[in-house]
């Protein structure tokens, strides 16, 4: 009897982690000005990432190196059973620095292999609330950043075909802290339970595409980046909570997966004298991330592994963007894209609240010396209001998120 | 320079649109009057919590929580409750959570009285420093709604002789002080929840009494305490009250019994709590008890209480009677109650005497529910609501129950709410006044208040 005195299970309901489009699309600064668009094109050595088949057309090596700046804000008001939504609150601004560094092209002047090396950032993702915030017992802020290292072949079949590969490994970090819902004498806000998790993650895959040159003016590709399962071994559990409660809330450590999803994209290119269109498909293979698991090595009564069910659903984006030529030396580029959610209605969580994308990009390209291009891109990206609810937590609202990208890159051909 | 101005309208396009979300729905009063709020209840009213009234508790309370979000829809101000001014608990010590050693040894988290209380003299009397001595919170912990009708009874409840008009004069009964405060006060909204103590003082004496609805009073129209309630002496006295309560023609709400015997104080204590480890226990145990008084042989391992029933027979309890957290723990572990000794009747609910209090809630219930429609009130059905506790819910990212300390709803008492518990009461209150007053009054922050406080 009165074992069930101080049972003080619980919920950490979030655990959420990353949450949804976490997937960031910036791996090339002329593609995302062009709405994100690559797979059948080769311009520059971003293809390693776009679609490595383009890697041998390349005129001789490249090294390629950019950077974009991501700003991104959300803001949340919850809405009660009445329709009546009380509380507008925004994320802390934080701004965030992916980077893209691609080396490579035919190892020798019309030599039909190519070799190359990328270095860039395709998932990630982080949101910082106010520590007080609604929903604080369920995400105060979260971290994800992945660095994927792509080693990359690539093979001329004939002048029409061309195929490549490479291999991926990837590593990155996380971190995350809320509040949990025990306090000490002082009350919550003042006296909250916080958990903090943080570890590093790894994981390997790979990236494999084909192009097809129907004619000088008209081109195809596909492509498909594998799942990276990015895993975290023995991270740290740390739990700040009231001193009777310490040897139920033991600092420990922990073990998760966090996928990074399968992408097969089409893409077509046409070019008219100096203006070239580009149209491509991504299909998403969210249904990777079904739940999320956190198994903790020590366990009590009230420290149990969690799992919190997301059941992401499999999208496909349309993409399309432009290049037009003005001469020589510069070309302006844009596009646009409508990137749908992977998340459905109730389990839409504050860690990374995520609703259908609409993006905007443009940007311009100047070839100031031979062989020396400059690249500027600016992408604006704005989400439905969405209003939405994360059952497993219990908490509802309406989201928005909002950002806008400037990016910055250089290449030179060798 | 054609691309550079492209770039940069784009650049202006995007900083002017910050993501909005902005509230689009007003909070409206709808066809309600909420300018001068009156709360009639019990001690779920007053804000009593961890087994006491103290001043942070009386700052939580459910009248309070729905006067701050009555004020956004046009009730003014003040709220005036009846303070007292100590926080460890008028008139007795409040409960806290403390480690506590058992007779066994075990040394754990228990709620035990504040330590080193004593009574402060400036909690009693309470006089009101507004206009004409106004108090907007008139809820008396244990106060039944046949007590409404009883003259003096200020005399015999202090919690109502620290604040009634006129609590000196034997005649003063509930109900004047209701009408005293109609009278001079004019509330134009009033919530009412009374009936709760008219099962729950049966309820926490195990059962003594008649329970059958059908109890005389033992001196004039005072009826017993440990008893349900007489149900038409139920009947009469509510309805007085409601009368009163809405005779200025003030809108309100009208709030029902919820199902007592789904809170802690009822289930803390399984009645399959008998532990036995040893088999020459086991033995004795088959041998002092003969089979008819058992369902069945004892085992090792968990087995079902002996206990005292209110009919003094003294037999094994059967599946779904409870024991109440009151049980001295220490004679289970050590003075072999439950086992070698019954335990006591007045620790014990038999499926005879749940049944009855079920019986009593459903006749109030209806009885209130009439009376909601009749009046045209808001009817706010906690019952149903709380049936949801005990299996639990999630709320902005805490997980609540009705279980004991870990499910934040129910303090140390195993009754009343906490914090937490009362604010959900308020949001529930006011989704009823919403729905029958097509108002919009916006919800409480509920996890901004005090859960389980732990040392």
């Amino acid at each position: 009897m009165k074992k069930r005195l101080l049972a003080a299970s619980l919920v950490l309901s979030a655990f959420s982690s990353f949450g949804s489009g976490y997937q960031l699309n910036l791996q090339g600064l002329r593609q995302l000005a062009m709405g994100g668009t690559g797979t059948a094109w080769t311009w520059d050595a971003a293809t390693i990432f776009y679609n490595p088949a383009g890697l041998c057309r390349l005129n001789g090596i490249q090294v390629y190196a950019s950077t974009t700046l991501l700003m991104p804000s959300t803001a949340f008001s919850n809405q009660v059973n009445s329709g009546t939504e009380t509380t507008a609150i925004r994320s802390e601004r934080q701004n965030f620095l992916p980077f893209n560094i691609y080396v490579g092209g035919p190892i020798q002047q019309d030599s039909r292999f190519a070799l190359g090396l990328g270095i860039y950032t395709p998932f990630g993702s982080g949101l910082k609330w106010d520590n007080n915030w609604l929903g604080k017992y369920l995400v105060q802020s979260v971290n994800m950043k992945s660095v994927f290292f792509q080693p990359t072949i690539s093979y001329r079949i004939s002048d029409r075909l061309s195929v490549g590969a490479g291999f991926v490994y990837a590593a990155g970090s996380f971190d995350y802290t809320a509040a949990l819902p025990v306090h000490g004498v002082n009350g919550p806000g003042q006296d909250d339970g916080t958990v903090m998790l943080d570890g590093s993650a790894s994981g390997v895959g790979f990236n494999a595409g084909i192009q097809f040159r129907a004619n000088e003016d008209l081109q195809f590709g596909l492509s498909y980046r594998s799942q990276v399962n990015m895993d975290i071994g023995r991270g740290n559990a740390n739990f700040t909570v009231p001193a009777s409660l310490k040897d139920s809330f033991p600092d420990t450590q922990f073990d998760t997966q966090l996928p990074c999803p399968g992408v097969l994209s089409l893409g077509t290119g046409w070019r008219f004298n100096d203006l070239t269109l580009q149209f491509d498909l991504n299909y998403t293979m969210w249904n990777a991330f079904d739940s999320l698991r956190f198994n903790f090595v020590q366990h009590t009564g009230s420290l149990q592994d969690m799992h919190a069910p997301r059941h992401y659903r499999n999208t496909l984006t349309a993409r399309i963007g432009a290049c037009y030529k003005i001469s020589r030396v510069v070309a302006i580029m844009g596009g646009a894209a409508f990137d749908p959610t992977p998340v459905v209605n109730g389990f839409v969580s504050p860690d990374l609240p995520d609703a259908d994308r609409y993006i905007l990009t443009a940007g311009i390209a100047i070839k100031p010396l031979p062989g020396f291009t400059i690249l500027a891109a600016l992408e604006g990206v704005s989400t439905e209001r969405r209003a939405a609810s994360y059952n497993y937590g219990g908490l509802s609202g309406v989201y928005q998120t909002q950002a806008i990208n400037p990016g910055i890159g250089i290449y030179y051909n060798f | 320079m054609r691309k550079i101005y492209i770039v940069g309208a784009l650049a202006v396009l995007f900083s002017a649109c910050k993501p909005n979300v902005a509230i689009t729905t007003k909070p409206s009063p709808g066809t309600a009057n909420f300018a001068n709020y009156l709360a009639i209840g019990s001690s779920y009213t007053a804000g009593f919590s961890d087994n006491a009234l103290t001043v942070s508790g009386q700052y939580n309370s459910y009248p309070i929580r729905l006067f701050e979000q009555f004020s956004l829809v046009g009730s003014d101000g003040p709220f005036i409750q009846p303070y007292v001014y100590s926080d460890n608990g008028y008139a007795n010590p409040k409960l806290v959570l403390s480690h506590k050693t058992y007779c066994n040894g075990d040394y754990r988290l228990a709620p035990i009285d504040v330590p080193n209380w004593n009574a402060d003299s400036r909690d009693s009397p309470f006089v009101s420093t507004a206009n004409n001595g106004q108090i907007n919170n008139i809820g008396i912990p244990r106060i039944r709604a046949v007590d409404y009708m009883v003259a003096g009874f200020p005399l015999i409840n202090r919690w109502a002789s620290r604040f009634y008009n006129n609590a000196a004069n034997p005649a003063t009964r509930p109900l004047d002080e209701l009408s005293f405060r109609v009278r001079t006060q004019h509330p134009t909204f009033v919530t009412m929840w009374l009936g709760i103590d008219d099962v729950l003082g049966f309820a926490l004496a195990g059962g003594q009494g008649d329970g059958t609805g059908a109890a005389l009073p033992v001196a004039g129209n005072i009826y017993n305490s440990h008893d349900i309630s007489n149900f038409n002496a139920f009947f009469n006295a509510y309805d007085s009250a409601l009368n009163t309560a809405v005779s200025t023609s003030a809108d309100g709400a009208l709030i029902n019994i919820p199902d007592i015997l789904s809170l802690p104080f009822f289930n803390v204590i399984p009645v399959k709590g008998l532990n036995l480890t040893r088999r020459s226990l086991v033995d004795s145990l088959n041998a002092k008890y003969p089979s008819a008084t058992r369902e069945k042989a004892f085992d090792t391992g968990y087995n079902y209480f002996i206990v005292r029933d209110h009919n003094g027979n003294v037999r094994q309890a059967v599946p779904g009677e409870l024991i109440l957290m009151t049980t001295p723990v220490d004679s289970i572990l050590c003075a072999s109650w439950g086992g070698w000794n019954p335990i006591p009747e007045e620790y014990v609910i038999t499926t005879e005497e749940q049944q009855q209090i079920q019986t009593a809630i459903s006749t109030f219930n209806g009885h209130i529910f009439n009376r909601a429609q009749l009046f045209n009130l808001a009817y706010v059905d906690m019952h149903n609501y709380l049936t949801s506790f005990p299996s639990g819910f999630s709320y902005n990212g805490i997980k609540y129950s009705t279980d004991f300390v870990s499910g934040g709803t129910i303090s140390l008492d195993g009754i009343h709410p906490t914090q937490r518990g009362y604010a959900l009461i308020a949001n529930k209150i006011i989704m009823a006044i919403n729905d029958h007053y097509k108002a919009t009054i916006p919800q409480t922050d509920v996890n901004k208040y005090r859960g389980i406080t732990f040392p």
